[in-house]
């Protein structure tokens, strides 16, 4: 890969709390060339949306570097803070709470115009209707004076999308943005995510629970999985949901449902130790995977906190027995 | 002998801009130890029926036709002739309910015993050791440990286990029908999985009889015996779970099959459904879907199609293209219809 447009450089992110200190992401790097397609995959609490809002430069790191064309965001000022502010956008989940309910959609996409493109009346107009065409509201003169509850879920998170284009990002994180909206127009929503990688090469990455969305999305790209703030596996997609390396990402693989029932019922499941995840507030030593997972190697897995390593295929894995047998965690468990 | 059976029932809201008609003339049958799975998207009038099934619909709502016939060989009835008291006892007692795992399915400030034990004094199970008794039991059908559970307050347990303790209590009464409502939508991959495979495994030991409501169809393949799609308030087809997803016959059924991305075996094309369900208030004239339809013909105007046998006597599609949808499917078994239309 040529330089990335931008990198997280082993950030962590603590946060205090009553009952002590818990870090919600720990020494994650990642790093996303130009219109790069990408999604950070996990279940609840495991540090995706914290690393999305770091990505975005939202959130500070407790440690470690956010670079945007090689450069420490927060070291910018001035200027060059406000370039990076318009380079990378954030779509949110909820298409209901992210736009504001008294404001008409050109209400809401005229300022971030006016303002970062100083493009006003006319000007403006003409862009808010070539913009509106790309997210797919046609025809913009019938959305322009809507107000957000006169639309679908589907089309306020197409306005949403709309609003971050205003300023012609480089790089968009969307965090679960499809997740609220009808199963049937879902696949339209990501299409016009991807399109916004493919044909405008702006870097898209999609946070996302579901292994199948993400699978869809990054097509062409990448996925990291995370558990317990730690990314597992980071790897090509195809080869990551068809033989994963890491045995989390084994067993995420192996539970999900599928939407055939022939398939679904014949699948071959993963048999995990323990089904409880234990608490940030209380992490277990070594691999914080260990209790639950079927590969553990007492005196190894519970003593030595694995990092990310290489396998063949151009896959990272953060398992000391995937590493050291050179093998997926899939090919191990016998689930390929 | 089905243990309900639902004719015509149609179910409208008063609204100020006129009545939304949610449920229209929707009819099926629920057999012994059988699961029904209704899939659909929002405001296709699935939860609706799910809650009107019991009368547990908002005040809004009208029953405006219709009859929902209970039956357990023992006892057989219309739910929707029952007074208020009949239709409590009917409740929980006769057909138990699962929604979300929300916290707001509890009361918040009474431990999870004094949850049982409110369920169960409301129907007239008096002795405390007999219930504590019965609640342990159900506790350790669902896999969680009453020392820890009994004790705590709702907010002290995880997603999923709130949902395995819901549905330990829909199980306290011993009920012949277990109507769950999205019952893993909010959970993570693999807490779902446990669930499922917990009803899974309930069903087959306790033979309750399940109506299960999801937008999610991989969890209909994996636990429905038989499938209804619902569109615009009516079952547009009716079909056992293989007929659904590897011979769907109306054209909703296959939008919905192709509009889901999938983990394992091929891509496939996967599309979304263009447009968007119509006005409940003002229906458009002729078959609801029309306007989305990529198989509609100008005859498909002229009256909303009733439902129409297809293939085989226990398979109904409500349109009259359907044969022009198998053909566009091929012979293929078993192939997913993302594949064969790809």
């Amino acid at each position: 890969m040529s330089a990335p447009l931008i990198e997280l450089d082993r950030v962590s992110r603590t946060y205090t709390t009553p009952a002590g200190t818990i870090t919600a992401v720990d020494d994650v790097s990642l790093q996303l060339g130009e219109s790069e397609t990408i999604c950070i995959v996990g279940e609840s609490g495991c540090g995706k949306t914290t690393t999305g809002r770091m990505l975005a430069g939202l959130l500070r790191p407790s440690s470690g570097r956010l670079l945007f064309e090689g450069a420490d965001v927060w070291e910018k000022k001035g200027n060059d803070l406000a370039r990076f502010r318009r380079a990378v956008q954030l779509v949110h989940q909820d298409p209901y709470a992210s736009l504001n309910p008294t404001r008409t959609i050109a209400q809401t996409l005229a300022p971030p115009l006016a303002k970062h493109k100083k493009a006003h009346g006319r000007a403006a107009r003409a862009a808010m209707t070539s913009l509106l065409e790309r997210v797919g509201l046609t025809p913009p003169a019938d959305f322009l004076l809507k107000y957000p509850h006169q639309l679908s879920g589907g089309q306020r998170q197409r306005v949403s999308i709309a609003r971050a284009l205003t300023v012609d990002p480089r790089v968009i994180v969307a965090d679960e943005a499809v997740s609220m909206v009808d199963v049937s127009i879902r696949i339209s929503l990501l299409d016009l995510l991807h399109n916004l990688a493919t044909e405008f090469h702006v870097t898209t990455v999609l946070i996302t629970h579901d292994l199948a969305v993400a699978r869809y999305f990054a097509r062409e790209g990448r996925i990291a999985v995370m558990y317990l703030g730690k990314v597992v596996e980071l790897a090509a997609t195809e080869p990551l949901v068809s033989d994963p390396a890491h045995p989390y990402s084994t067993a995420l693989i192996a539970a999900i449902p599928e939407a055939d029932p022939t398939i679904t019922r014949t699948k071959k499941r993963v048999a995990l130790r323990g089904a409880e995840v234990p608490s940030l507030l209380n992490l277990p030593p070594g691999c914080v995977f260990h209790p639950r997972c079927p590969l553990s190697e007492p005196g190894l897995c519970d003593v030595v906190v694995p990092t990310l390593g290489d396998l063949p295929g151009g896959r990272s894995v953060a398992c000391h027995v995937a590493l050291r047998e050179r093998q997926p965690a899939a090919e191990l468990l016998g689930v390929r | 002998m089905p243990v309900l059976s639902v004719r015509d029932l149609s179910i409208e809201y008063r609204t100020r801009r006129g009545p939304v008609q949610a449920v229209r003339d929707v009819t099926f049958d629920l057999e012994q130890a059988e699961t029904i799975a209704i899939i659909g998207e929002s405001g296709s009038g699935k939860t609706t029926l799910a809650v009107g099934l019991i009368r547990l619909s908002p005040r809004s709502a009208r029953v405006t036709k219709g009859e929902i016939r209970y039956d357990d060989g023992k006892r057989a009835f219309d739910v929707l002739s029952l007074d208020a008291e009949r239709l409590r006892r009917f409740r929980w007692a006769d057909c138990a309910m699962v929604f979300q795992a929300a916290l707001s399915a509890f009361n918040p400030v009474i431990n999870i015993w004094e949850q049982f034990l409110d369920t169960a004094r409301a129907h007239g199970m008096g002795d405390k050791h007999k219930v504590h008794d019965r609640t342990r039991e159900l506790l350790d059908l669902v896999h969680l440990d009453p020392k820890r559970v009994l004790t705590a307050y709702p907010h002290e347990l995880s997603g999923g286990m709130r949902q395995r303790v819901l549905i330990a209590m829909a199980l306290l009464l011993d009920p012949r029908i277990v109507i769950l409502d999205e019952p893993t939508t909010a959970l993570d991959i693999l807490t779902q999985r446990a669930i499922i495979d917990l009803l899974r495994e309930l069903r087959g030991r306790l033979g309750f009889s399940t109506i299960f409501i999801s937008h999610d169809l991989s969890i209909a393949a994996e636990l429905a015996d038989r499938m209804l799609t619902m569109y615009a308030g009516r079952v547009v087809e009716r079909a056992s779970v293989d007929d659904l997803f590897y011979r769907p016959r109306h054209p909703y059924s296959v939008g919905l099959m192709r509009a889901v991305p999938r983990v394992s075996g091929a891509v496939g094309s996967v599309v979304s459904i263009p447009g968007s369900p119509p006005d409940l208030i003002r229906l458009p004239r002729g078959c609801s879907y029309y306007p989305r339809c990529p198989f509609h013909i100008d005859q498909c105007l002229a009256e909303d199609p009733p439902l129409l046998r297809v293939d085989t006597p226990n398979h109904e599609a409500a349109c009259i293209r359907w044969e022009a949808v198998a053909a566009a499917l091929g012979s293929d078994a078993e192939a997913p219809v993302a594949e064969k239309l790809a």
